[in-house]
């Protein structure tokens, strides 16, 4: 085993708890499990307190209305239950911590001014479980020739999210980073939000469109472009454009065959 | 030898405390500005600005996205130099990730790599660049060096400069049990460009000290002053806190006192 595997291995340990408790790992007997598991408990109080400060930032912001800091959550008896099964940067961990954050906010009954709050909340918390997952960190010039190959079968990259909301968020969420003094109200219409993630780890939210909405639900790896422009109900060339867009934001993949 | 600039990092939210401050030499750069920052004008046109984001870990070459970043915002910041860390925080296959500093195993394969990534970014770059140390919380079984010899083999190999953070190195001392001093002086002070000072608070899940957003002690300024004397090059020292919890009134604090204890 060379010494960049060792290192991974010891990163793993660190954000893996059930593979820290494994014999695999015990029995090589690297680290002093004492401190290592002190430094994990550490590492996975830090990287999920950066998490929820970014994305559920605007909870933040309206602290001083609900009362309610997300952020509390990661001093929470809750929280260090999760602890012994906790894989840091999981889909599985971070659904656990956005949900234990979204319940934290929620224990109050919101001001009659907050009524766009459990969609604000969902927001977060898809933002959240969005970013989740592993992510590419450089680019190598076979995952550049691959991109490169005639695309086939989109197929809609776990995590990407659609939202419907009874609130339109997006005309909101700006004003309160900003100083306010009577709570930003966010207009009662409907909306519908694609949240995607691109393969270096970018969380982007976009309003979708039904002709998006229908791609991004159909897109399962095994409908040819044709098939997929005929169930959607959408020519070949707005396909290709809708499909251009989704890809860019990390919403659908292609399968490139063998 | 010219004056020490005594600066600290660039935190978005005290951008306006920042903006009109008086005392702060220069602001590292630890992200880059918001679009939507209104500060942001007024603090690149005010101060020097220090590159300090991450740019990616050395054990890998960078790929072309990520030194065409880092020109970018060197260039943006017009920064006399470039800071990058002694860290491998991810897996190769990117599946895990730590989200905080880590240090390589002290290894000769690890060294190669880091000297060979190291010079393939210097080539890149057209400032100096500088590297970091990092605090290790435990020692791995594998390493082969002691930490001190490893990052003086770097520098010697590369001819990068040294950031020096002095928390880490009171850290290192404190958990190995040595003092302080002691542990410095095993290190490359002759190469160290820029310092770090940052206050350290008990951290439950440690069970002892760790960096934190506060003020140093008086024991970690008479630290400072003990190894800016011993470091013949250095050109600045940088109040190391960069949090959204972070007060305007203990970063200009520590400035002040930073300064007054050189």
């Amino acid at each position: 085993m060379s010494d960049r595997e060792l290192q991974d291995l010891v990163l793993r340990a660190l954000a893996d708890a059930p593979f820290r408790a494994s014999r695999e790992w015990r029995d090589r007997a690297l680290v002093e499990p004492g401190r290592l598991e002190r430094f994990a408990r550490f590492l996975a109080r830090h990287f999920y307190y950066e998490r929820i400060v970014h994305f559920f930032k605007y909870s933040r912001a309206l602290a001083r209305v609900t009362g309610r800091c997300p952020e509390a959550v990661l001093k929470s008896a809750d929280f260090d239950a999760l602890l012994a099964t906790a894989v840091l940067g999981s889909r599985e961990t971070a659904r656990d911590v956005a949900s234990l954050a979204v319940r934290h906010v929620k224990e109050v009954t919101p001001p009659p001014q907050l009524r766009y709050l459990n969609d604000l909340l969902r927001y977060e918390e898809a933002m959240m479980i969005a970013e989740a997952g592993p992510r590419v960190w450089r680019d190598s010039a076979h995952e550049r020739a691959a991109g490169s190959s005639e695309p086939s079968a989109p197929e809609r990259v776990e995590g990407t999210a659609l939202l419907d909301l009874a609130y339109d968020l997006p005309a909101v969420l700006p004003r309160l980073l900003q100083s306010w003094v009577e709570v930003p109200q966010a207009p009662a219409q409907p909306v519908k939000l694609l949240i995607a993630r691109s393969p270096h780890g970018r969380v982007t939210v976009a309003r979708a469109d039904a002709a998006v909405a229908s791609v991004v639900e159909l897109a399962d790896g095994r409908k040819t472009l044709e098939q997929l422009a005929r169930e959607a109900g959408l020519r070949a060339t707005d396909l290709e454009t809708t499909l251009v867009g989704l890809s860019d934001l990390g919403a659908v993949r292609f399968a490139t065959g063998s | 030898m010219a004056p020490l600039m005594v600066g600290a990092f660039y935190n978005p939210h005290l951008g306006a405390e920042l903006a009109r401050a008086q005392g702060v030499d220069h602001l590292a750069m630890a992200d880059p500005p918001a679009p939507t920052d209104p500060h942001w004008p007024a603090i690149k046109a005010r101060y020097t600005l220090l590159l300090h984001d991450y740019l990616g870990q050395l054990s890998e070459p960078l790929d072309e996205r990520s030194i065409a970043r880092a020109r970018a915002l060197a260039e943006l910041y017009r920064t006399p130099w470039v800071a990058e860390h002694f860290q491998c925080l991810h897996t190769e296959d990117g599946r895990y990730n730590i989200n905080y500093v880590f240090p390589p195993l002290y290894t000769d394969e690890f060294l190669r790599r880091f000297v060979a990534n190291a010079k393939a970014l210097q080539a890149r770059l057209d400032q100096p660049l500088v590297m970091e140390n990092i605090p290790g919380f435990f020692d791995v079984k594998a390493s082969q060096l002691p930490e001190p010899v490893w990052l003086r083999r770097f520098f010697d190999q590369t001819g990068a400069g040294f950031l020096l953070d002095l928390p880490h190195v009171w850290l290192e001392a404190h958990y190995r049990g040595v003092k302080p001093a002691t542990w410095l002086a095993e290190f490359p002070l002759e190469q160290v460009v820029e310092l770090h000072v940052a206050g350290v608070e008990e951290d439950q899940d440690l069970e002892g000290p760790w960096i934190a957003p506060a003020e140093p002690t008086d024991e970690m300024l008479d630290f400072t002053a003990l190894a800016v004397s011993r470091c013949p090059a250095a050109k600045a020292v940088t109040f190391d806190a960069f949090a959204p919890s972070l007060t305007s009134d203990v970063l200009f604090k520590s400035v002040e006192r930073i300064r007054e204890a050189l």
